[in-house]
């Protein structure tokens, strides 16, 4: 039959399109209301390993429990969190560097002695950034972490990670990690599932605490 | 695939797509870039600001401000670059009012008195509470009310006036140094109401009497920037001239190219004398008519004023007259000024404050129709496009105040409220002001928002909001020459903690509840401001454009203000024989007491002591003694040594009128016979940083000045005095930056001769 001679390699086109079809809508629409996946909204390596496990993980890990306003110095105070400048690395790696046994591997002195240089010379570092809002959002750190970490004493679902309820207030580092995910136990940060940072999640977080949904409050 | 022109053409468009979809659906990698700075800047801010234009009210100018504002608090204030009088420069005085504005010692709320008049024991007390004792007192003796506030004009003048008319009361301004000889004199010699403007910077030849114009007089940030242009030939233009004439060596007098301190009060002398050269050798610019301005009487109607009669009584130093006689320098300046044209002739300050300082006023300014200059160089702003509101502060004078000192004696007036003003420091004792408001016929109310020495005597304290949390308007005086109305807007809210009312509200919600809604129809200052600008839109001129009066409205807060530059100067006709009547009132200057001439002057940030609240103002250093903190007396150096006094020795300054002590400063530059103490210091009352000094280094030298009037005037001759200066036998160090300072090399260990002397700079010679 000639119908029959045709409809198969018809079929597997229609299904090979199918499947492109729908693996795009895929991906489209989980980028759309989540992360996109596979990692492609991942952030590309940083010039200089920051291992967060070694500076904010718990010391019983191992690690030396930095607080994270440490560093993001602004977090508590403005609008952005800031990448702290060479200068605050110097606090520490001023001892902590090639010149002084400190226990650290070779290949970690190498890359601590390039922060080192980077002071010396006079040279920024430019660090890829993670996590990143649309221009036409409006994002104030210091009010979110003020809702979070004050106040009286509540039980509030957030809908970010596990959407456990939560024992309000939180301290600052647990406040960090309702949108940023446990960077304490990551060695590279990247987007977390669960926390896309898209709209949906604000307005759902927004609504469940009563916090205005108006547009302007977060639409420039 | 064969290139066809068909396919390449596909091909290219394909391509054009691409590159346009990659380029809209990617994101540019140098945006996902996180710097890390090397250093943390120390200065690193945060956040979003916003910069609101409004009017600074820290001195009587009133010059356009725009104030930088995030998260609700006012940051730093600096000048409005579209206000038409001060340009985008602002003075020192500007900058404090961020003090004033956050104070500690701002008074929170309405207080009433508990103890004693004067005895400072307050109790606070609730706004319903304060206004209706403010009621009840309006009711039962508000008839004759005397309203004193800071001078104001346009809306707040409007307001006030209103009130005080609606209780068949008085509404003054007041300023320890009143421009009263200044407005007479204008208003006889140029005919006008208004102060003029001067316009400096298209000015060849400037020569100025007393006034420091520089520093503190009328509207000095305006006249430092016309002396910028004056003083700039970068762009082809001529360096002008300057010449200052004044006993008091000034911030002005440094600046001048020659200072000519003359004798005190023969200023319209010289000026006369001056008139005289130009007329006897013809001098005079190219069309102006002499025998109009001197009756037809020509150089005749000046024969007193000759040089060779004038020049002996300069008393000028020899060193100044270098071999000449009085007579040729006079000649010389006359010269110069008339040939050197654009030029000007301004006055004021000590030079019309003698008791003939009036007349030296009229001499002075009368000059400028010699050289053509009035309507040039001095021009007159036009009137205020909207007739109702006043364009210029009715300021009293020391005749105004003692009528009303013994209106408040036998019971005529039996309510005072006082608004931004401190007329018990700022008069002198003897005029009786502080026992006239301490008796107890008399219910004063004050809406300071800082106890002083005028508050401490009230029995209601009824804060007001500070001008940067408030409404109002100004009409500048002197304008710039065409029609300005600027706009005071809030900037930010009180803090939580503060619970202030603007005064302008709380005058008109009383004056309604209590049946004068006629004389005072507004609801609010904000709705009186709004009338204006609705009333500037329906007349379609001026700076401000939009669509709707709502729009138009936000225009006119954005900009600072409303200004048409299209509106020209008033035009000015000389009052025929001028020269002749001025001439035949001219007198010699009378002093009281004996010694030292006492020349006092205002303080360049503290100005009559006005500011003395604000630690920035008291920590700016005096421009020419760099003395901060304190009163001083500046004494020339050989006087001080022939009185066997150094630096820092207190001496008492005694007058006929009293007697006051504060540290003497050897300054070169001042003539042996005068002495110059600044105003500002010795209040009794007040902000910890106003009263911080003891009577040894903070004194009011107001205090002392003889209770006499500037002849034919209203005004007090506050340079008329005479003092007896005497060491007293203590000594305080004088707070200074310059001289005196040793620069040690710190430990040089090696060869165990530490501290060895670098660098010294002593007074006298110039540090660096």
């Amino acid at each position: 039959m000639k119908l029959g001679v045709n409809i198969l390699p018809l079929a597997l086109v229609g299904l090979v399109v199918t499947i492109i079809v729908a693996f795009l809508i895929y991906v489209l629409a989980t980028s759309w209301f989540s992360n996109a996946p596979f990692g492609l909204a991942d952030a590309p390596p940083q010039p200089i390993p920051f291992p967060h496990t070694v500076h904010a993980g718990s010391v019983e890990q191992g690690g030396a429990g930095i607080q994270c306003e440490f560093c993001h110095r602004n977090v508590t105070k403005g609008a952005s969190a800031t990448v702290p400048a060479v200068e605050n690395c110097l606090f520490c790696h001023k001892q902590i560097n090639a010149e002084n046994d400190t226990g650290e591997t070779t290949a970690n002195v190498a890359q601590i002695q390039r922060v080192v240089d980077k002071y010396h010379d006079d040279n920024p570092i430019n660090w890829e950034r993670v996590h990143r809002l649309p221009d036409h959002a409006r994002f104030v750190h210091e009010a979110h972490i003020r809702f979070l970490t004050q106040g009286e004493s509540r039980i509030v679902t957030l809908p970010m990670g596990d959407e456990k309820p939560q024992q309000l207030p939180l301290s600052i580092g647990e406040a960090c990690s309702v949108c940023h995910g446990n960077v304490a136990e990551m060695t590279e940060v990247q987007p977390q599932e669960g926390q896309s940072l898209k709209m949906g999640t604000c307005l759902d977080c927004h609504r469940q605490t009563n916090a205005s949904t108006d547009c302007t409050i977060c639409h420039k | 695939m064969k290139l066809t022109r068909r396919n390449f053409l596909a091909w290219a468009g394909l391509s054009a797509v691409g590159a346009v979809a990659c380029d809209v659906f990617g994101e540019d990698r140098r945006e996902l870039k996180v710097q890390s700075p090397v250093m943390q800047p120390e200065d690193l801010v945060k956040g979003t600001d916003n910069w609101y234009a409004t009017l600074c009210r820290q001195c009587p100018t009133n010059e356009g401000i725009v104030v930088r504002v995030m998260e609700g608090r006012a940051k730093k204030i600096q000048g409005n670059p579209d206000y038409p009088v001060n340009l985008g420069k602002q003075a020192a005085r500007c900058d404090a009012g961020l003090q004033a504005l956050y104070h500690p010692d701002r008074l929170a709320g309405p207080m009433k008195r508990t103890g004693s008049k004067g005895s400072g024991e307050f109790t606070e007390i609730t706004w319903d509470q304060g206004l209706d004792d403010l009621k009840t007192a309006l009711g039962t003796h508000g008839d004759g009310l005397l309203i004193i506030t800071e001078p104001v004009r346009a809306h707040s003048a409007m307001i006030t006036d209103k009130f005080a008319k609606a209780f068949n009361g008085t509404h003054l301004g007041f300023e320890a140094f009143d421009q009263g000889v200044y407005r007479t004199a204008v208003k006889s010699v140029f005919g006008q109401d208004t102060l003029p403007d001067f316009d400096i910077g298209s000015s060849n030849y400037l020569l100025s009497f007393g006034a420091d114009f520089l520093s503190t007089w009328i509207s000095p940030t305006r006249w430092s920037i016309g002396y910028g242009a004056f003083r700039d030939s970068s762009n082809g233009g001529h360096r002008g001239t300057h010449v200052h004439i004044d006993p008091r060596f000034s911030m002005t007098a440094s600046n001048a190219d020659k200072w000519l301190p003359v004798a005190p009060g023969v200023e319209g002398h010289l000026a006369l004398s001056i008139a005289h050269v130009i007329i006897s050798e013809g001098l005079q610019a190219d069309g102006v008519d002499i025998d109009a301005l001197t009756s037809g009487r020509g150089v005749a109607a000046l024969t007193d004023y000759s040089p060779e009669r004038v020049g002996p009584m300069l008393n000028l130093h020899e060193g100044i007259l270098n071999g000449h006689s009085g007579a040729d320098l006079i000649k010389e300046l006359a010269r110069e000024f008339a040939s050197h044209t654009p030029a000007l002739a301004i006055g004021g300050d000590s030079s019309s404050a003698y008791s003939n300082g009036l007349f030296n006023a009229e001499a002075i300014y009368a000059l400028n129709y010699l050289v053509g200059s009035v309507g040039n160089q001095v021009a007159f702003s036009p009137e205020s496009p909207l007739s109702d509101l006043p364009s210029t502060a009715n300021v009293g004078g020391l005749a105004d105040w003692s009528e009303n000192i013994s209106n408040i004696e036998n019971g005529k007036t039996r309510l005072v409220m006082v608004h931004n003003a401190d007329p018990v420091y700022g008069l002198p004792e003897s005029s009786g002001m502080s026992a006239a408001l301490s008796r107890d016929s008399v219910f004063v109310v004050s809406f300071s928002s800082f106890i002083d020495d005028t508050t401490v005597m009230a029995d209601l304290i009824l804060p007001d909001r500070n001008y940067l949390e408030d409404w109002g308007s100004d009409i500048p005086e002197p304008g710039p020459g065409h029609q300005v109305i600027g706009i005071q807007q809030p900037v930010v809210n009180p803090l939580s903690e503060l619970d202030p009312r603007s005064f302008g509200d709380v005058l008109l919600a009383i004056g309604q509840e209590l049946g004068k809604e006629s004389d005072l129809p507004w609801v609010s200052v904000k709705q009186a401001l709004r009338e204006t600008s609705d009333s500037l839109y329906d007349m379609n001129k001026g700076s401000v454009s939009g669509a709707t009066k709502d729009l138009y409205w936000n225009s006119m807060l954005r900009n600072g203000g409303w200004w048409d530059s299209s509106s020209s100067p008033v035009s000015v006709q000389a009052p025929a024989g001028i020269l002749n009547d001025i001439a035949s009132r001219g007198s010699e200057a009378k002093f009281s007491g004996e010694g030292f001439h006492l020349i006092p002057f205002l303080h360049n940030t503290l100005l009559d002591g006005r500011n003395a609240h604000l630690p920035w103002a008291q920590s700016a250093p005096d421009p020419i003694t760099s003395v901060a903190w304190q009163t001083w007396v500046e004494i020339n150096e050989k006087q001080m040594e022939n009185l066997g006094i150094r630096e820092g020795d207190v001496v008492s300054v005694t007058s006929n009128a009293g007697r006051i002590t504060a540290p003497a400063y050897p300054n070169p530059g001042m003539p042996p016979d005068i002495v110059g103490v600044p105003l500002g210091q010795g209040h009794k009352n007040g902000p910890d940083y106003a009263t911080i000094g003891d009577s040894r280094d903070s004194s009011n030298i107001i205090d002392i000045l003889s209770a006499v009037r500037v002849d034919g005037t209203r005004s007090i001759a506050w340079a008329s005095n005479k003092v007896q200066v005497q060491p007293t036998g203590d000594s305080v160090r004088v707070t200074k930056l310059e001289g005196e300072y040793e620069s040690r090399e710190i430990g040089n260990i090696i060869d165990n001769n530490p501290g060895e002397e670098i660098i010294k700079t002593t007074s006298g010679e110039e540090g660096h």
